[in-house]
């Protein structure tokens, strides 16, 4: 029983991080219909900024996380209005642009910090034990951020004009257009949120794991295994495939090890696929 | 006219006495980003200082002619097809010679592809089959687990007795054939052993943690698994309360492990194998002369003090062969004395496990961190075959 309690703690806190990941992931492709390849390295960037900031120039962590997804943010709406705007409807294009992207930023952090790990630990550090069970401190500091941060998201997108703006945009641009919704501001902005969700995870969780120039490759992974499903576009559906992943995640590699843990999620999506295409949701937000 | 005579012969003396008249290309294999990059980095490294050495003499000897060596570096990324893309790769640049690859599935992509481009291959893999008598220009930079498991084991078991231990590793050949050969030996001292092997690529290790803590282990050795990996195992293992030993019979890159796991304070108790005696004076003065010949500082931590016999001996195996054609260095390395100014004298092993002595064994050392301080590297001598 306290094994299936800690693997249900591992869970969730493993859900609350997929889901910030795969909420701007879905939200790029639900709003641009874009794939965006370079999601991890937002992630890594946010990480090595608040690094920075922390190491290099003294800023205490909250603001070191805090000027992470201002900076991971900013450099999504640059990248979305100077070169991704120009081939928004290419889909191979903006294949290659966000892949580019990646490369380049995973290359320059390579170049500029090394191979090698950094020294980042998070502020607060001990966990809380009730007799066999422990929540690591950090872990639940980072489930409260994450949490706070997809409310502030669905308020943004369900009750704010901003978010009916973006959403007009994904069900038919055409039509949002004719109501006089500019993709060319819009677009930036939603690209620049959702890169800055990827920062603020990167920012977050790095310092709890590591943080080395390789670590967005799983992100990207994990994100697209969320996204896909819960249903390519869908927020509700990604929001809950990631609690979904990180639960199965935790239990099967709990019960069963690490190596077959891995595929019984891929079994998963792959059944999924198989009977319901669309994802958990079952309906995609994008229109055609 | 005196004047000018002798003015034409000045300029004209440094590209007769001192110019190299030729060029040589030595390949350096390994990963060289990802989560194994310091071992494929220090390969490069160990690789660059050999060359500076030599260069610094003049050359290597080829065909009557002295010869500038020049290091070309490739990443194989730790995987089986990286490394045969690498021996194509450098085979294209009339490359003979490659220090690398490292990890087992790289060993394994390359013994096929370097046999059939002639190329001399030194891994440092701890693969099972790292060696095999039907591919003779493969050599092997230093002796796997089953060469120096026993001896860490044997050390570490005076400083925290041991009944049980769990080994956490990898689940491909890099981390299953390394582990697999440490819980023997553990099995050897009387300790029983679980093995747990999980994906690579895996970030977060919370859940296998507790899987591994179920079992309730007195240690936890984390075997070949990467030092960023092994660090952040570490870490989280201390954070669900395990309180007992851990160890680390498998590749080096202990700086590492203490940098993600959070300190020494949190690793508390550790014990791991070192491929060379890191302690010893002589051994360490090899940073200091990299950073003389090349100007900065080596990449790849204690690594690339292991491997740098290995570039050392093949650049003099060039020169006393004449040529960079793989299978004469080959014949040149295998008469050659094992015998590192740095490292001290070693021998030619591999005869027992691989049928084929082309394994360099030298003394290599057993580190102790106890109660949070760093005790130091010992030193543990090797007996020939």
């Amino acid at each position: 029983m306290d094994q299936f309690i800690q693997a249900a703690i591992i869970g969730v806190s493993l859900g609350a991080q997929y889901a910030l990941l795969a909420l701007g992931f879905t939200l790029i492709f639900g709003i641009l219909g874009v794939v965006n390849f370079s999601h991890g390295g937002f992630y890594m960037l946010g990480g090595y900024v608040a690094y920075s900031c922390v190491a290099f120039l003294g800023l205490p962590y909250p603001l070191a996380v805090l000027v992470a997804v201002v900076a991971t943010g900013a450099l999504g709406w640059v990248f979305e209005l100077f070169l991704l705007e120009r081939l928004v409807d290419d889909h191979l294009a903006t294949l290659m642009l966000t892949l580019g992207l990646y490369l380049v930023v995973s290359t320059g952090l390579l170049t500029v910090f090394g191979p090698l790990s950094m020294e980042f630990a998070f502020p607060v550090t001990g966990a809380l034990h009730m007799g066999p069970i422990y929540v690591p401190r950090e872990n639940l500091i980072v489930l409260v951020v994450c949490l706070a941060a997809i409310a502030a998201l669905w308020l943004v997108l369900f009750r704010t004009d901003l978010g009916r703006g973006l959403r007009a945009l994904a069900d038919d641009r055409a039509v949002a257009m004719a109501q006089g919704l500019r993709p060319k501001l819009l677009f930036p902005l939603a690209f620049a949120i959702a890169t800055g969700l990827a920062g603020l995870t990167g920012a977050l969780v790095t310092p709890i794991l590591s943080l080395s120039p390789n670590v967005g490759d799983p992100v990207l992974a994990t994100s697209f295994l969320t996204v896909i499903l819960g249903g390519l576009g869908s927020l509700e559906g990604a929001a809950l495939a990631a609690f979904v992943v990180g639960i199965v995640e935790a239990f099967s590699s709990v019960y069963f090890g690490g190596s077959i843990g891995a595929l019984v999620l891929f079994v998963l999506v792959l059944l999924l696929l198989v009977f319901r295409p669309t994802g958990l949701m079952g309906r995609p937000v994008r229109g055609a | 006219m005196k004047h000018r005579l002798f003015v034409a012969a000045m300029l004209t003396l440094p590209a007769t006495a001192f110019a190299q008249n030729c060029e040589m290309k030595l390949g350096a294999m390994g990963p060289m980003s990802g989560g194994a990059a310091q071992w494929g980095l220090a390969m490069n490294s160990a690789a660059e200082l050999a060359a500076a050495e030599v260069n610094q003499e003049g050359g290597v000897k080829i065909g009557g002619k002295t010869c500038k060596v020049v290091v070309v570096p490739y990443d194989s990324k730790y995987t089986a097809d990286g490394a045969a893309a690498g021996s194509n790769a450098l085979a294209a640049q009339d490359i003979h010679l490659i220090i690398g690859p490292v990890g087992s599935p790289e060993a394994t992509g390359i013994k096929p592809v370097a046999a059939r481009n002639e190329q001399i291959s030194w891994n440092a893999s701890y693969a099972k089959n790292a060696l095999e008598p039907k591919f003779p220009l493969m050599f092997h930079i230093a002796p796997g687990p089953s060469g120096w498991a026993d001896a860490v084991i044997k050390r570490a078991m005076k400083e925290f007795p041991m009944k049980s231990v769990a080994l956490i590793a990898p689940n491909d050949q890099g981390g299953t054939d390394i582990a697999s050969v440490d819980a023997e030996a553990y099995k050897a001292n009387g300790v029983t052993t679980t093995e747990e092997y999980y994906q690579r690529g895996t970030t977060n290790f919370a859940p296998i943690v507790t899987r591994i803590l179920a079992a309730k282990p007195d240690v936890v050795d984390t075997a070949s698994s990467p030092p960023g990996d092994a660090g952040v195992i570490i870490k989280q293992l201390r954070l669900a309360g395990f309180t007992g030993a851990i160890g680390r019979l498998g590749g080096p890159g202990t700086d590492e492990i203490v940098r993600v796991s959070g300190g020494l304070d949190v690793l508390k108790n550790f014990y791991w194998f070192e491929t060379v005696p890191t302690g010893d004076p002589k051994v360490r003065a090899i940073d200091d002369e990299y950073k003389k010949l090349l100007g900065k500082d080596p990449i790849g931590g204690t690594a690339v003090w292991a491997d740098l016999p290995a570039a050392r001996m093949t650049l003099k195996a060039v020169s006393i062969a004449g040529t960079d054609d793989a299978k004469a260095v080959a014949a040149a390395l295998r008469k050659m004395p094992v015998d590192d100014p740095n490292i001290g004298k070693g021998y030619w092993a591999g005869k027992k496990q691989f049928g084929i002595a082309q394994e360099l064994q030298f003394p290599f050392g057993v580190g102790i961190i106890k109660d949070g301080k760093n005790l130091g590297v010992e030193r543990q001598e090797v007996k020939p075959e």
